[in-house]
């Protein structure tokens, strides 16, 4: 018996040194261990042994089991080692095979960065149209038919025939704001509004005008709202998007739906306010004209002004755009060239 | 507005570096960004908004200097009007809704000469040429003081009298200049007793104007109907300083101020003595106006406190002669300065003085509403497609909503659709797209490539019941590639918004695309979209060559038809795979066979197409069933049901 025992040892141990890789290694302490392996067949043979043999049969049965768990667990590291020995040398400099992923515009993750900005501070986004009447586009806006601010905003007119639009009062909006008179004469306040979108100028097209261009509109009104909040929204809102370094500068200015008028100059992130042409020499770039809403306007949509009052701004897309990624030229936006969109 | 150093420097000290200067210009509202050289002087160009007709004068920017330095400005001297030393007849006739104030004066025996130096300089610095010393003094006091004036040669005033009225459109009017206009309806203009001889507020007349034999002169200063004055300009195309001060309205309690000065000039230059009374025709006494402000409403506005006595030493600086009380200032407000009307406008007066760059920054403290907001707009979908598209390969283009006629035309899109720009800035973009799709494939044109894949989501504008619909699209087209690459990105959109039950018509109502190699895709009776092959005859007249597949999808559509998903516990068996080979006759809509197949039996959980040689096309099936494992004979049965049902509806035959 014991002789029986050390031949299925031997023969363990040399199946065992010969495996080739796992599943075999496996496979062979089933054969030897499992349940119906051959060692645990002998266990069941010890009642055939002599009772004063028992013990040593015992002593060699475990022994000899152990030593094979051994075996296989030290075959089992040998086995991972010389699977990692084997692989082929390979070049880690070699390209890998390129992906068929597109490009998004640079408008949509700008986009996409302002809105998150502003949820952030609570505004809602509001999608509002384009073909628009001059009514919520100028009137509305405290800027009545012969007003001269017109000028900077000369207005594409719809031909209305076949619809019940009104001639010469349906237009290309000029400005997102003409989402202002829309929400305020619909909604009790308080509210904060976030209003992006594409606007229309009767300009003639260079590299800095485009008669086509994106602006995003912003508009608060609550009942403490203050010109110090406005410079802070706007500070907060810059330095979100192109780094607490930024510096910001205010001026005074003039539309008619604003009082105080507030514009807002962002240092030239090109030259960093040395000057080069793409600030025209200035160091500064017009970026964000603002102001307090003109108890006019709050009027017309029905808003009591004693008791609210607000603020809004507008945000250049295209022109954030342009001074984010150093674009030159304002049709480059507009340009639907693989050249030019495979940068972004 | 041009403002020659030099000049400015007559009446204010400038103690501010320039580059200083001009910062603190701009800050307060007086736009300076630019200079420019003339010889040796240096001119400021500032930007004058539309509210402010007073800093369209030398004078006026001035003011606003010594106000940011808090200094005095020195005042032109103006000597008194000489007295009258001769009586020449003169009659005018107002109308005070054309012209609010008509202050005029009648000079005689003047004589006509080229200017001195230092007045030619003055007109020279700001971009004139100089005339004679009587036009050009009128121009100067209109920079100067910031108020039009004209002269008038007496003698071509037919009858001695001046007849302000509004012409009738048509009327045939030459300017002082020589140029030939024919004037638009509602104008204004004066007439003699015979003829038209002033387009007001605008240009001169030839047959008045002041002519190297002039005499005698009659010097006047209005002001003019704003409105009447934009319209008319903006009507003839004919822009001057002029009308730009006019439409802002200047300051109508100086005209006597701003004719006392030229005549003073005029006596000096050219000699003579006055022949009239002053005339001064006004519709009110035009005289400082009280506005107040109190120091809450001040804050409440600008969120800070600014100490009283600041206020009132603001208020100063810009001659408002505050007067303070224990709630706030009252201002006396000179008649230049027309703009303020109301506390927010004494408000901004302050704040701008004060300098908008030394107030604290805070935030709203108010409530954020939970409502949502009329015209709320949710583009998380828009985002998801677009991020869809580029990881199919596809470029996001971002196309101009107005084009032309021409682009149409090859598009075979009839025109009657499309919104027209009746002022179009070329009739390149004269309309506006029904389609994201022409701009698209327009794009093809500047991209020298082979393969080529671009999208857009944009609106389209859309007549909808005599109305405008405004309507979110997503397009894409396909460029160089096989029609099953294509079609893999309109599938990913649909399956990841899991819209399933779609069917696709073989029929499209769009003339660019192919007839019969583009459909539309539905859900029930609503139109998701069209997708397919433009058609060749399109593509030959763009001259771009070799195939393009495009898609079009509305974005509401597919926001209103996409449903979330619920979850699917893995089955615990797993399926059974199988291959099955299928011949198709020519034709076979193969996406009918697998929709057939899938709708059998409950236990086929998916089908997909795994090959195709010839007319073989072999077809990977999924058998499962939640419950149990299918035995073989199940799966058995469940093909031949497969196999009679594709006999049946598309006469497929089972691949020996």
């Amino acid at each position: 018996m014991q002789e029986e025992i050390i031949n299925l040892k031997n023969e363990a141990i040399a199946q065992i040194s010969g495996a080739k890789d796992a599943t075999e290694l496996e496979e062979l302490r089933a054969a030897y261990l499992g349940r119906n392996g051959k060692f645990t067949l002998l266990v069941k043979k010890i009642k055939n042994v002599p009772q004063e043999k028992r013990k040593e049969f015992g002593m060699t049965l475990n022994e000899s089991k152990i030593a094979i768990e051994n075996l296989l667990s030290d075959k089992k590291q040998e086995l991972i080692k010389s699977l990692s020995e084997k692989r082929d040398w390979f070049d880690l400099t070699i390209p890998g095979i390129k992906s068929n992923l597109g490009h998004l515009h640079p408008l949509t993750p700008v986009l996409k960065e302002v809105k998150q900005i502003f949820n952030y501070l609570g505004y809602q986004m509001a999608d509002g149209p384009e073909i628009e009447s001059d009514y919520y586009n100028f009137e509305v806006l405290n800027t009545p038919k012969d007003h001269p601010a017109r000028d900077t905003q000369m207005t594409f007119y719809i031909d209305t025939e076949g619809t019940d639009l009104k001639p010469l009062e349906t237009i290309l909006r000029t400005q997102t704001s003409a989402m202002q008179g829309r929400v305020m004469e619909k909604m009790k306040p308080p509210f904060r509004v976030l209003a992006p979108g594409r606007n229309f100028r009767y300009e003639q097209v260079d590299a800095s005008h485009g008669f086509e261009f994106w602006q995003v509109e912003g508009f608060v009104v609550d009942e403490n709202i203050h010109l110090t909040d406005l410079f802070g929204t706007i500070d907060y809102v810059l330095k979100e998007l192109f780094g607490k370094e930024t510096k910001i500068r205010f001026a005074t200015t003039n539309f008619p739906f604003v009082e105080p008028g507030v514009d807002t100059y962002l240092q030239c992130t090109i030259c960093k306010g040395k000057g080069c042409s793409f600030c025209k020499n200035t160091g500064w770039s017009e970026i964000m004209p603002a102001g307090m809403i003109h108890p006019n306007v709050l009027k017309m949509a029905g808003i009591n002004t004693k008791k609210w009052n607000g603020f809004a701004f507008a945000i250049g897309l295209s022109r954030i755009v342009n001074l984010r990624y150093q674009i030159k030229d304002l049709r480059t936006l507009t340009t639907p060239d693989l050249r030019i969109l495979k940068q972004f | 507005m041009l403002i020659p150093l030099s000049w400015l420097k007559d009446y204010v000290d400038i103690k501010l570096p320039l580059k200083d200067l001009m910062w603190k210009m701009t800050e307060v509202g007086l736009t300076c960004e630019t200079t420019k050289k003339v010889g040796d002087e240096t001119i400021l160009d500032v930007e004058v908004t539309a509210n402010r007709p007073d800093w369209m004068s030398v004078v006026g920017v001035a003011r606003e200097i010594a106000a940011i330095q808090g200094t005095k400005i020195k005042e032109p001297k103006i000597k008194d009007l000489p007295s009258q030393t001769a009586k020449f007849p003169i009659d005018l006739i107002p109308n005070f809704n054309l012209f609010e104030r008509w202050s005029a004066i009648v000079i005689k025996g003047i004589e006509i000469k080229p200017s001195p130096e230092w007045l030619q300089d003055k007109i020279k610095f700001m971009g004139h040429t100089p005339i004679n010393n009587v036009i050009d003094v009128t121009n100067y006091v209109m920079y100067e003081l910031g108020i039009p004036m004209h002269a008038f040669d007496y003698d071509e005033i037919y009858g001695q009298e001046m007849i302000v009225q509004l012409s009738k459109g048509g009327e045939k009017f030459t300017s002082v200049d020589g140029l030939n206009y024919e004037l638009p309806k509602n104008a204004i203009i004066i007439k003699d007793s015979e003829r038209l001889i002033d387009l007001a507020g605008i240009k001169g007349g030839l047959n008045s104007g002041v002519k190297n034999s002039t005499k005698n002169i009659l010097l006047h200063v209005t002001i003019d109907n704003p409105v009447l004055i934009r319209r008319a300009s903006i009507a003839m195309g004919l822009r001057s300083d002029a009308s730009a001060i006019y439409e802002r309205g200047p300051d109508k309690g100086g005209t006597v101020n701003s004719l006392n000065r030229a005549v003073n000039l005029i006596l000096d230059l050219a000699g003579g003595e006055i022949a009239s009374k002053l005339i001064d025709l006004k519709m009110e006494k035009f005289e400082p106006k009280t506005t107040g402000l109190t120091f809450e409403k001040l804050e409440k506005i600008l969120g800070i406190k600014i100490p009283d006595t600041e206020v009132v030493k603001i208020l100063a600086r810009l001659n408002l002669s505050p007067k303070k009380s224990k709630i706030g200032v009252s201002c006396r407000v000179p008649t230049y300065r027309g703009d303020i009307k109301m506390e927010e406008d004494l408000a901004e007066e302050v704040a701008r003085l004060y300098g908008y760059n030394k107030f604290p920054m805070t935030l709203p403290t108010g409530r954020v509403n939970g409502t949502k907001i009329p015209f709320y707009f949710d583009d998380s979908l828009i985002l998801y497609i677009k991020n869809l598209l580029v990881s199919s390969g596809y470029s996001e283009a971002k196309n101009l909503s107005l084009i032309s006629k021409d682009l149409l035309t090859k598009f075979g899109i009839n025109q009657e659709n499309n919104f027209r720009i009746i002022n179009p800035i070329s009739l390149e973009y004269k309309y506006m797209r029904v389609s994201l799709i022409p701009s698209l494939v327009a794009a093809i044109k500047i991209n020298p490539v082979e393969k080529l894949q671009l999208f857009e989501i944009d609106k389209v504008y859309l007549k909808v019941d005599r109305k405008a619909a405004e309507k979110y699209r997503v397009a894409g087209i396909y460029l160089g590639g096989d029609f099953r690459n294509f079609k893999t990105a309109v599938e990913l959109i649909l399956s990841r918004l899991n819209i399933e039950e779609y069917s696709i018509e073989f029929e499209v109502n769009k003339p660019y695309l192919h007839q019969t190699n583009s459909g539309t895709i539905k859900v029930g009776g609503s139109v998701i979209g069209e997708f397919g092959e433009i058609n060749p005859v399109v593509l030959s007249a763009m001259e771009i060559s070799g195939k393009v597949y495009c898609f079009e999808m509305d974005i509401e559509t597919l926001a209103k038809l996409s449903k979330f998903k619920t979850f699917s516990p893995v089955p615990v068996n797993p399926p059974q795979i199988e291959d099955l080979t299928l011949n198709l006759p020519s034709k076979t809509r193969v996406g009918e066979v697998i929709k057939t197949i899938k709708k059998l039996e409950s236990k086929i959980i998916n089908v997909e197409l795994e090959d195709i040689y010839k007319d073989s096309y072999t077809f990977r099936i999924w058998y499962q069933d939640p419950k149990k494992t299918l035995t073989n004979e199940e799966v058995e049965k469940i093909r031949k049901e497969i196999l009679s049902s594709v006999k049946a509806k598309f006469g497929a035959t089972i691949k020996e």
